[in-house]
């Protein structure tokens, strides 16, 4: 049966177009209920139980499905969610409605309709004869929703009924709108709101706090004391960011000051496109990383950013007072010329709200339900949430979800979602850096294992068309031990015409994941492994990461292979690319490499092929520093990890071998002539990665600190930045070369990736090099696939498809790659710092020599070389007697009392753990040499206030 | 124009019969063929219709767009004449071969269409000066079978009638620029009225009478005939001779009259079918080309 659905769209140059589609009415779909004889298995996939038992619920005794309204799926997601609720029929109109206004609720309800064990049904009856509605004169699409879902409630009742009386089978329509209820109830369908029916499951008392608390009426207990102006309404926004009267941003919440925030506005990049917030109202309730309209405010009451740190610590509803009083003395020290433009928050454009980690603070009153939820991240306010598990939640972290924030309320109110473990717990604060990150690391779904291929898995004659077959060449890997993600080869073999052929293999991942399926679309996301301390986040599969992609020695695989032709001055004759065959004749690690370079005893093709790849290498590295390439320093720590409890119980600098260089030599020529070469087939979608020359001014600081050794550090080029570099040393002091190149290295930009279409500066400052892509690693990063592919369609050896030259969707892709490179990097980064606190907790308070890194005006940070470590050591305490401080930003060096600091002072520091607040753990130093009375400790007297808090703790556990 | 070749011998008998008041498909002068009507066949326009008169076959649709006014009339809207001459109705149209015709009827549409009380322009303004809605008539030939102009006429009035223009709303800050709305209730639509739409009676002069709605073979047998537009309430707003024969003034009086009285009829039964076609409302079974 036949139907066509008319709507009237506007077009983009403002015109109005009325759009038509067919649709088509079927009777052979299924209702999901197994061993319904009318629609006998016309469904197919995850369905519904037979018999529904486990919800007992007081409300309806009787067995029954679910049917819930698309508001309780976009809010309630967290229940739904839970493995209590089960037997859920999803209407087609509701999984299109959530997912037109909600893309992450729709993925997740996608994922739990999957999930055979909930027996979540799709049903899809916008194309059902009997349960397709039309719209009617007078109604508008959201009535007409509405009704859609009622009539298939009513629909569902009536044929459970005919399939058989006396189960009693009943479908339950939940919703939250109050006259689409008493509408359902006037049609006969058995309905509740959310809550009721939540409440109604005595045997699962801890969904009430997964509840969203929505109901606005509902929270009377709420002063009625308006605290917030209204947000205006989306349409009157727009108009107002259309003619200027407003400008729309991205909110910052500030870090240090939870009354200011600061709008990024979106657009010129040439105007000033900083605007300060000042002040709870003129925030007014958005929440880092919303998208907000602002209004700029008049001149006369412009802010300077204030240098106050300010956490919210209060605790009650009534000290919005007290906050007025707070805000007051921001604006006091006010310098005219700091003056920034100040604006307030005039509406919400859009919410980027996602759950938040953190921790509960439990509220004073013993009773009370009503507790506030403290996020790690300080940018984020505090959220009141309802819990009668307070007791059991509190010391854990935990996420919780915002709901929403009214008008009258301080905090945002939100609701429980998942208790993720105790506060130190190895595991749980993985989870906490992982989700805080937002590196994607669940498992794998089914969808995307399901584009594997099938084991056992050989190379077959298919597979081999187009590529060449290099099994027999002296192929070898070096990697550092355990790894098991191998994804580069070497060969080295001399030629007949005495030249040298030097392959370099990686591992053909664009083989295995092909453009558009899910396990791509997955890949594309994750966009990079991530690796932590004692963790692999994988990009993709394991079955591919470790197995069919790694190149393993002994095994067919296939690769990807770039061979040149090479004299013996390492100058490039000829260069091919091929996808290929190969089998690796060895793992190495660096270690076994370079033993087997040094050890004259042995000759055989792999330790030959090595020597010559050595060699290479070698000129490789000279030329290119004579380029002006940076050798940049950043102290890498490994631990050692005790095998049994996985606890760190030692940490050491990384090492670096003459194999080390020579890998990395053969990976940065590979890099290079792939990027040539698809720079030159696809000069406007080649996806190339570029590091731009940091500002001048970014060296000051690194100039200024030589200068205080009497070491010369020029910065006008990267060459010069090299020499004087390597110039700078010291007799007296030789860690100080180490030093500034590791300061060097802050001074740097970040490299990123880009589509070549949309650049034109491609240069790459670190390597010194005109061109740069990545190519080599494509099983831990997804810019390499791509690479992969482009350069698959220059050789002719793969095709190509629309996205790979879409310039636009190419550089959407960098600008996801470039997120997560930052974020996994943050993520390792707090993962090695986690580690660091693991190790000093169990190691007690040591002291240590270190380096003064940099100098600030009340504190100076320290570097201690032993173990990699940076921190900072204050000379302003909270209740302490402030000391004489006296900064000079020229040198720059900071004076206490009669004692003074440069950079690059040796000192000796106290290392010990600070837990006394206990969500944001942290190292703690204080100076222990030079000796500054009534500031630096003694090294044997330990730090009493600072354990306190934990002992304290472990009293009342008692 | 399509034409038939006709026998001297058969001419005469259509003339003589002609001026018996009884032509060779049985009917009086003054009688129209049995009309076909059916509106909202096309669902992709704003409005549409087709209309079949004896073997002469017209489909028409309207689409509504939006543009800015013409410059001397500000705060009206305007209509748009479109007409394609399939080469299905007759090979003679193939190729450029209907474009003459074409053009031919497009213009005699405007001009009966050129006055202010045929179609209230000023409620297809939306802002003025700066929007309104454009609506274009695009009108094609399926089959010829005689007397195009009135089965025309009869296709317009009818896709006008089923005509439904999208509300819009002009949005306008304190600026002055102005955003424009579209609402989202697809029932919510402005509608013509076709009160005052006029309908071409063509009148054929054939020996010493004229005939209205003349076949193919009719029109072969007359030299000239007269384009009457008449409105509902028998108000002539447009006239027109063509052919290459001369009428004297008193047979172009007789025949106006004639076209003012056959015009009323026509009108008052063309209407009475519309109302009763959208009285069926959207239950309505569509024949569309399957009837």
């Amino acid at each position: 049966m036949l139907k066509s659905k008319t709507f009237l769209k506007k077009t983009r140059a403002g015109g109005v177009m009325k759009i038509v589609r067919e649709h088509y009415l079927r009777d052979d779909i299924g209702c999901g209920a197994p061993g319904c004889a009318a629609c006998d298995g016309a469904h197919e996939g995850p369905v519904l139980e037979p018999q529904p038992v486990d919800p007992a619920s007081s409300l309806c005794p009787q067995p029954h499905y679910l049917l819930p309204d698309t508001n309780v799926l976009l809010h309630q997601i967290d229940v739904l969610e839970d493995p209590a609720i089960r037997n859920v029929i999803v209407l087609q109109t509701v999984l299109q409605e959530v997912r037109n206004r909600s893309a992450p609720v729709y993925k997740r309800i996608r994922d739990v309709t999957n999930n055979q064990e909930k027996h979540f049904y799709t049903f899809t009856n916008e194309h059902h004869r009997e349960t397709y509605v039309e719209q009617e004169q007078g109604e508008n699409a959201n009535d007409r929703n509405d009704r859609a879902i009622r009539v298939a409630a009513k629909w569902y009742n009536e044929h459970l009924k005919k399939m058989s009386a006396e189960n009693h089978l009943q479908v339950i329509f939940i919703t939250n709108d109050k006259k689409n209820k008493e509408k359902a109830i006037e049609e006969g369908i058995p309905a509740f709101t959310c809550e009721e029916y939540v409440k109604s499951l005595t045997a699962n008392p801890e969904l009430i706090d997964r509840l969203a608390c929505l109901s606005e009426e509902g929270n009377e207990i709420e002063s009625g004391r308006i605290i917030f102006s209204e947000h205006l309404p989306l349409s009157k926004l727009q108009q107002g960011i259309k003619s200027g009267t407003y400008l729309q941003g991205t909110f910052r919440a500030s870090r240090e000051n939870y009354l200011e925030a600061t709008v990024w506005v979106h657009g010129d990049p040439e105007e000033d496109k900083e605007i300060i917030l000042q002040g709870l109202k003129n925030l007014n309730r958005a929440v880092h990383e919303d998208i907000v309209a602002v209004e700029l405010l008049p001149k006369n009451q412009w802010v300077a950013p204030s240098s106050v740190v300010l956490h919210d610590e209060g605790q009650n509803e009534d000290d919005v007072e007290k906050e007025e009083e707070r805000e007051r003395t921001l604006k006091t020290a006010i310098n005219e010329k700091m003056l920034k433009p100040t604006g307030r928050v005039v509406g919400i454009i859009k919410r980027n709200w996602r759950p938040y980690c953190g921790m509960l603070s439990k509220s004073d009153i013993k009773e009370s339900r009503r507790h506030l939820f403290t996020p790690a991240d300080r940018r984020i306010p505090r959220i009141r949430i309802e819990t009668r598990q307070a007791s059991a939640l509190e010391g854990r972290r935990i996420i919780v979800a915002i709901d929403g924030w009214p008008r009258n309320s301080r905090y945002p109110n939100g609701h429980f979602v998942k208790n993720l473990g105790d506060v130190g717990d190895k595991e749980t604060e993985t989870e906490v850096l992982l989700l805080e990150h937002d590196v994607p690391h669940q498992p794998f779904s089914q969808a995307v294992l399901s584009f594997l291929p099938k084991m056992p898995w050989s190379i077959t004659e298919k597979d081999m068309k187009n590529r060449e077959d290099l099994r027999h060449l002296c192929v070898c890997s070096v990697d550092p031990p355990g790894c098991t993600d191998i994804d580069d080869a070497l060969h080295c073999r001399e030629l007949e015409n005495g030249n040298v052929e030097v392959g370099v293999h990686i591992a053909d991942v664009s083989h295995f994941i092909r453009p558009g399926n899910a396990l791509d679309q997955e890949s594309a996301r994750r966009g990079t492994t991530v690796y932590l301390c004692e963790k692999r986040i994988d990009m993709v599969p394991e079955l591919l990461s470790s197995n069919l992609c790694s190149l393993r020695c002994n095994v067919d695989r296939l690769a990807f292979s770039c061979i040149w032709e090479m004299n013996h001055n390492a100058e490039i004759l000829k260069v091919r690319f091929t996808k290929s065959a190969i089998n690796s004749k060895a793992s190495l690690t660096y270690a076994e490499a370079q033993m087997r370079i040094d050890s004259a005893a042995m000759n055989d093709d792999i330790t030959t092929s090595l020597r010559g790849l050595n060699k290479l290498a070698k000129i490789l590295k000279k030329r290119r520093i004579e380029k002006g390439a940076l050798t940049l320093s950043s102290p890498e720590v490994r631990f050692h990890m005790d095998s049994e409890t996985h606890d760190p119980i030692d940490l050491q600098t990384k090492e670096l071998r003459e194999t080390n260089s020579m890998v990395e030599e053969f990976m940065l020529l590979a890099n290079i002539s792939v990027a040539k070469k698809i720079h030159e087939e696809f000069s406007e979608h080649a996806l190339l990665r570029k590091h731009p020359a940091p500002p001048p001014s970014n060296y000051e600081i690194l100039v200024k600190a030589a200068k205080s050794k009497n070491l010369e550090i020029k910065t006008d080029t990267a060459k010069s930045l090299a020499d004087s570099l390597d110039r700078a040393d010291s007799r007296t002091f030789p860690y100080v070369n180490t030093l500034l190149r590791i300061l060097a290295t802050r001074c740097m930009m970040q490299a990123v990736y880009f589509c070549s279409g949309m650049d034109n500066d491609f240069h790459h400052y670190g390597l010194a090099s005109p061109i740069y892509t990545h190519f080599t690693s494509p099983i831990r990063r997804y810019a390499d696939i791509i690479v992969h592919r482009l350069l698959a369609v220059a050789i002719g050896a793969d095709c190509t498809y629309p996205e790979l030259t879409d310039k636009h969707k190419l550089a959407d892709l960098c600008k996801n790659l470039n997120f997560r490179h930052k974020m996994a990097q943050y993520a390792q980064r707090a993962s090695v710092a986690f580690h660091t606190q693991l190790f000093f907790k169990s190691k007690g308070i040591v002291s240590e020599e270190g380096y003064i890194l940099f100098v600030r005006k009340n504190a100076i940070v320290v570097l201690i070389p032993k173990y990699g470590l940076e921190g900072t050591v204050f000379f302003e305490e909270k209740d302490k007697p402030k000391p004489r401080l006296i900064y000079d930003d020229e040198i720059p060096s900071l004076k206490i009392e009669d004692t003074v600091f440069h950079i690059f002072d040796k000192v000796k520091v106290k290392i010990m753990l600070d837990s006394s607040n206990l969500q944001h753990q942290k190292i703690r130093m204080s100076l222990v040499e030079p000796q500054i009375p009534g500031i630096s400790i003694s090294a044997d007297n330990p730090n009493m206030d600072i354990d306190e808090p934990e002992r304290k703790k472990k009293k009342r556990e008692k | 124009m399509a034409s038939v070749a006709l026998s001297e011998a058969e001419k005469v008998y259509i003339v003589h019969g002609v001026q018996e008041d009884l032509r060779v498909d049985g009917r009086g002068c003054e009688d129209y063929r049995y009309v076909e009507v059916e509106t909202d066949v096309v669902s992709n326009t704003s409005g549409s219709a087709r209309v079949k008169l004896g073997h002469t076959d017209i489909l028409v649709g309207v689409k509504a767009e939006m543009g800015t006014p013409k410059l001397e009339k500000p705060n009206e809207g305007y209509l748009e004449f479109f007409v394609d001459c399939s080469a299905n109705a007759t090979p003679e149209f193939e190729g450029r071969g209907g474009d003459d015709l074409g053009t031919e009827i497009a213009n005699t549409l405007y001009r009966i269409f050129n006055n202010k009380s045929s179609v209230d322009l000023q409620s297809l303004c939306i802002s003025p000066r700066e929007h309104c809605w454009i609506l274009y008539v695009d009108v094609l030939l399926l089959e010829c079978g005689g007397n195009l102009f009135d089965t025309i006429c009869i296709a317009v009035k009818a896709a006008l009638f089923n005509t439904r223009i999208p509300r819009v709303r002009v949005l306008e800050d304190e600026e002055g620029s102005k955003d424009i709305e579209l609402s989202d209730d697809p029932y919510d639509c402005i509608r013509l009225s076709v009160d005052n739409v006029p309908c071409i009676v063509t009148l054929c002069k054939i020996g010493y009478r004229h005939v209205v709605d003349a076949t193919l073979q009719e029109e072969a047998c007359s030299l000239a005939s007269l384009l009457v537009s008449v409105t509902s309430t028998g108000v002539v707003t447009c006239m027109r001779k063509v052919g290459k024969g001369s009428l004297d003034p008193e047979s172009i009086f007789e025949m106006m009259e004639t076209g003012k009285r056959v015009g009323k009829v026509l009108h008052a039964s063309l209407q009475s079918v519309l109302h009763k076609e959208e009285s069926l409302g959207p239950k309505r079974q569509k024949v569309g080309f399957l009837g």
